[in-house]
């Protein structure tokens, strides 16, 4: 998943700066659908995941004027969201419903979706949906800081730098916590593939 | 029958991006989050929304670039004080100079009125009309004092030889 063009970016927020509400507007509509995958595949609630999308925004647009451009914007807005995100599910605890968006019907024609139905037996066997609730759920037996950095390496198709950036801390630690998040997820799933159905 | 790898998982775990909201949320996202923020701006007491027009105003002087906040909170609490200073301190000093010069005045004035009071006597108007002028009067020195006897008073004759009653009698 490619970077905005942050000079488009730096353009916006400058406008915004001087008090351009449109110009936010702007901002708004570019990042919705990026960051409400981010928060989304953090929480795997919609309605949380609305209330917080609205709510980072917000703080954005009361903060950006003290903004100075030392990180790109897209870095920025998105530190805003994953820390929000990291407070919510702080609060949240482990008490949860998961509220599922659907699977959008182009993943029928997903050249990584047909190979994988292809060559694993458990994904083949499963129903789409069954699928989607165990990676859901195997997900969110991760801890909240394991499960931010697999939703932004590989749900997100972010960098290790650029993750590293974001919640500000090594590139080492990024990498260290991905190695242990796909182990666990791995184990969580080999339940699933033993017993595809049940 | 082969394990999860970890390309499977990194397969498996984007396929999530097909998890999508339904086709309407993006559009109606931005008009839910202009009405919140109308919702919290109504919510808000009277002096923070008049708080932020004032700061926007600031902001569209380009105020900022002119000097930074610390350094002009500084300046106004110096130009406040130099000010409350000068304001209140003025009137004081302009009612208190004529004091001084007063009281100066009168340690003047006071020796004068002992001088005069010493050599000149009440029936001489002309003297005590003189002296009130208590700039241009000047001091009198103790041996002036000798002129003020008054030409009426009558004349002392000091006798220079002694009296025959007490000149020794002749001795032969």
């Amino acid at each position: 998943m490619d970077q905005p063009r942050s000079d488009e970016d730096q353009q916006l927020v400058a406008r915004t700066q001087e008090g351009d509400v449109v110009a936010f507007d702007h901002l708004v509509v570019k990042y919705t659908p990026r960051l409400y995958g981010l928060v989304y595949n953090m929480t795997s609630n919609h309605e949380d995941t609305n209330d917080l999308l609205q709510d980072v925004f917000s703080k954005a647009y009361k903060s950006i004027r003290g903004f100075r451009g030392k990180s790109s914007f897209y870095t920025w807005i998105h530190s805003i969201a994953v820390n929000m995100t990291l407070n919510f599910l702080k609060k949240r605890g482990r008490r949860f419903n998961l509220s599922l968006d659907d699977v959008d019907a182009s993943i029928q024609n997903d050249k990584e979706f047909l190979e994988l139905t292809q060559t694993s037996s458990p994904v083949r066997e499963a129903d789409l949906s069954e699928l989607q609730v165990r990676l859901n759920e195997a997900m969110m037996k991760l801890s909240d800081e394991h499960r931010a950095v697999v939703t932004m390496f590989h749900i997100q198709g972010m960098p290790h730098a650029e993750i590293s950036k974001i919640l500000r801390v090594s590139e080492g630690t990024v990498r260290s916590r991905l190695f242990y998040a796909n182990r666990q997820l791995q184990n969580y799933l080999e339940e699933f593939r033993k017993n595809p159905v049940s | 029958m082969n394990e999860f790898n970890e390309n499977d998982i990194g397969t498996l775990l984007r396929l999530k991006r097909h998890e999508q909201p339904p086709p309407d949320y993006f559009d109606n996202f931005l008009h839910e989050f202009h009405r919140r923020q109308r919702a919290e701006l109504l919510r808000q007491p009277l002096w923070r929304i008049a708080l932020q027009r004032a700061q926007d105003f600031m902001l569209q002087l380009n105020v900022p670039t002119l000097t930074s906040y610390p350094a002009a909170a500084t300046a106004v609490v110096v130009c406040a004080a130099v000010l409350s200073l000068k304001v209140y301190q003025t009137p004081e000093s302009a009612t208190a100079m004529p004091a001084v010069a007063t009281v100066a005045v009168q340690q003047q004035a006071a020796p004068v009125a002992v001088s005069v009071a010493s050599t000149v006597t009440d029936d001489d108007e002309s003297w005590s009309l003189s002296t009130r002028d208590f700039g241009s009067t000047p001091f009198r020195s103790v041996s002036d004092g000798a002129r003020t006897h008054r030409p009426a008073a009558s004349p002392r004759y000091v006798l220079d030889s002694t009296p025959v009653s007490y000149e020794p009698s002749l001795r032969f």
